[in-house]
């Protein structure tokens, strides 16, 4: 699920920390946890059912944001990191028409480019449209970064915009990041043909 | 070597975007009869009165999961020689060889690309043309 988890809980506090990277997801019932991350044209969601007092946050990119030379294929990656966010919550007991979700980031990183973080926000708010789960809002476009703290249980969020020398760190990161590639044949010791 | 057009195929998931992205695949390979269905037991119903050549399922569903499904076509003697691909997340190693013990001919671990669709459906009905 998601890298960067502190185990060690916030002496002031006694929150634990998890950082949501890019291609990852976490899910907790845990009151004590706050999910952590830092966004640029990425998008993540923030999801929970306040009944089931269970919440999760995914954090994800669309190559060429679902357009151009990468083609609507691209799409299949928003696709599968919502239905993992979303079958994570059901797992822990949350209810499909209970869910709740707010989205942040898909800002304008690079001025005179495609509008990659639009596309971003756009995909995300089409998919709970599509999928009928209730959409709260949040925070998305622009032409900053954002840091977002959830905590998942209580539903309390946090954001705080990144100041431009910031921004220029992480956006250098994100372009040397990876794109995650979806496996060609099947992945674990499994293989039928 | 089938045609995809002769081929009849159902691709069974809770959600829709996934739906959508699979039909558009097919359509893409050049499956023209291409059916849907949001959960197991809607599917079982659909296929008892229209049975198709090839079932792609997803496993974690509402109501009849992947697995049901697929225990439910082979159970009933119309329906049992239905080809059946399943659909999996990256760490469902135990779900793949349950639906294994099942008699699953294939399946494929999401997100996947449309070429790899296509050869896990080959892999299954032979060549397409």
């Amino acid at each position: 699920m998601a890298t960067g988890f502190d185990y060690r809980p916030d002496p002031a506090t006694g929150e634990r920390r998890v950082h949501v990277v890019q291609g990852e997801y976490h899910v907790t019932d845990d009151p004590s946890i706050v999910l952590t991350t830092i966004l640029g044209s990425c998008v993540a969601a923030c999801m929970r059912d306040p009944v089931a007092g269970v919440g999760g946050m995914n954090h994800f990119l669309l190559p060429d944001g679902g357009t151009s030379s990468s083609g609507p294929e691209a799409l299949r990656y928003g696709v599968h990191s919502m239905e993992l966010l979303v079958n994570g919550l059901l797992k822990r007991g949350a209810r499909r028409d209970r869910l709740e979700t707010r989205l942040f980031g898909g800002a304008r990183m690079v001025q005179g480019l495609t509008d990659i973080g639009e596309k971003n926000g756009s995909f995300a708010v089409e998919f709970l449209r599509r999928e009928g789960l209730a959409y709260l809002g949040g925070s998305l476009g622009g032409t900053h970064g954002r840091r977002v703290q959830f905590w998942p249980v209580a539903g309390r969020m946090r954001q705080m915009m990144v100041g431009r020398e910031e921004e220029r760190i992480f956006e250098k990161e994100r372009r040397s990041a990876v794109v995650p590639q979806a496996p060609q044949v099947a992945t674990g010791e499994l293989e039928l043909f | 070597m089938p045609a995809a057009r002769s081929l009849s195929v159902m691709t069974v998931d809770d959600q829709f975007s996934m739906r959508s992205l699979i039909r558009n695949g097919l359509r893409e390979i050049g499956f023209t009869d291409v059916r849907e269905c949001a959960n197991g037991e809607e599917a079982l119903r659909q296929l008892i009165t229209q049975p198709v050549h090839l079932v792609i399922s997803d496993f974690n569903m509402p109501k009849l999961d992947g697995i049901g499904l697929l225990r439910s076509i082979r159970a009933y003697p119309p329906l049992k020689n239905t080809a059946f691909i399943m659909l999996t997340g990256s760490t469902d190693t135990e779900v793949v060889k349950r639906a294994m013990q099942y008699g699953v001919n294939n399946y494929i671990v999401k997100p996947f690309t449309v070429a790899a669709l296509k050869g896990r459906i080959e892999a299954v009905v032979g060549k397409l043309n």
